[in-house]
């Protein structure tokens, strides 16, 4: 059997590599069909936010990826309450259809995959 | 089922460990090592946090302990040794990267 | 016990020299490195081209050291490496740029290879950040 995979997303989407190179692990693990999924954390949860408009920073749009996970076959994907309410965000917010997790169970969430990256 | 989680980072000036504090469930363990090490040294607001955690759950790494001429009495010190065997005690290491 | 091996820091960064402390006392305790894989920054460890001061550890050359000494897989991420300018031979006449400065004994491949690890060992030990 797989073993499965928790990427933890932890950082701002336009602010440096974090967030792409944590997202292209994911894309890869979905390529090769392995169990992975994903939970946006702290300041992960930024890339999810509807309406940004990152070619005004010449950047890529790294929502676009994030839409495509589904296609990738990662369906797993969750949200940390607490990091979208310090940040003023709700569900309402979001572009990506992510399962909102309460603090305390993130270390349930986690005891469920083999392994964890953290980035 | 539990994971060891793995901080490094400085505790006063970077948000990792009060992340990992959040997280951080029954059975799991942390491990302090390079600068968050700081975050052991009495009496601080953050030390007092972590001696609340259950007996057994805090490591701190020797050498970055002695190195900062920290001494501390909150996390058993392990050496690289005792870190490889603590990473296969626990079903998965979490490092705050 | 197999270990995959992830690093996330460059040379300089202290994590990348606990990360090769924590791989030679895996070693010593004879589990076995399935793979070190090189990414994000990590992929800087992959210089043939590092100069540190005399009286500095060159843990890049270290990393490099190891993984020949014990005959260890080291990958390096090929993404995060070209946009870090760490080419190997092959790359730099890909993308006809003036250098390749990877050291051979380290390959340049695709994140397959974290995955793979991940799958062929029982932990997965990630370093990086400080």
């Amino acid at each position: 059997m797989a073993r499965s995979l928790l990427m933890v997303s932890r950082r701002a989407p336009w602010s440096g590599l974090g967030a792409r190179e944590a997202l292209d692990i994911v894309l890869a693990g979905g390529a090769y069909e392995l169990p992975v999924a994903m939970l946006f954390m702290d300041d992960g949860v930024l890339q999810l936010v509807k309406g940004q408009a990152p070619q005004l920073l010449e950047q890529k749009n790294l929502g676009a990826n994030l839409q495509a996970l589904p296609l990738f076959g990662i369906e797993a994907l969750f949200v940390c309450g607490a990091s979208l309410a310090e940040r003023g965000l709700s569900a309402e917010h979001l572009a990506l259809d992510a399962r909102i997790m309460q603090a305390s169970d993130l270390a349930m969430l986690f005891n469920q995959y083999n392994e964890v990256i953290t980035l | 089922m539990a994971t060891l989680h793995v901080v490094s980072s400085p505790p006063f000036t970077d948000s990792r460990l009060n992340s990992c504090l959040r997280v951080l469930g029954p059975g799991d363990a942390l491990l302090l090592c390079g600068e968050a090490v700081q975050a052991l040294r009495e009496p601080s607001p953050m030390a007092q946090t972590l001696s609340a955690l259950p007996a057994g759950a805090l490591y701190a790494l020797g050498e970055d302990c002695d190195a900062r001429g920290l001494e501390q009495t909150l996390a058993r010190q392990v050496d690289y040794t005792a870190f490889v065997a603590l990473s296969l005690a626990y079903d998965r290491v979490n490092t705050w990267l | 016990m197999k270990f995959a091996i992830a690093v996330f820091s460059p040379p300089y960064a202290p994590a990348t020299r606990r990360a090769l402390r924590f791989t030679e006392a895996a070693l010593a305790a004879g589990h076995e490195i399935v793979r070190v894989f090189f990414y994000g920054e990590g992929v800087h460890n992959a210089s043939a081209n590092l100069v540190v001061p005399q009286d500095e550890q060159n843990i890049g050359a270290q990393w490099q050291a190891l993984i020949q000494a014990h005959a260890l897989d080291g990958v390096v991420c090929i993404a995060a490496a070209l946009r870090r300018g760490v080419l190997n031979t092959e790359e730099a006449t890909r993308w006809a740029r003036p250098a390749a400065n990877a050291v051979a004994t380290l390959e340049l491949s695709g994140l397959g290879q974290l995955h793979e690890a991940v799958q062929g060992a029982d932990r997965l030990m990630c370093f990086g950040g400080d």
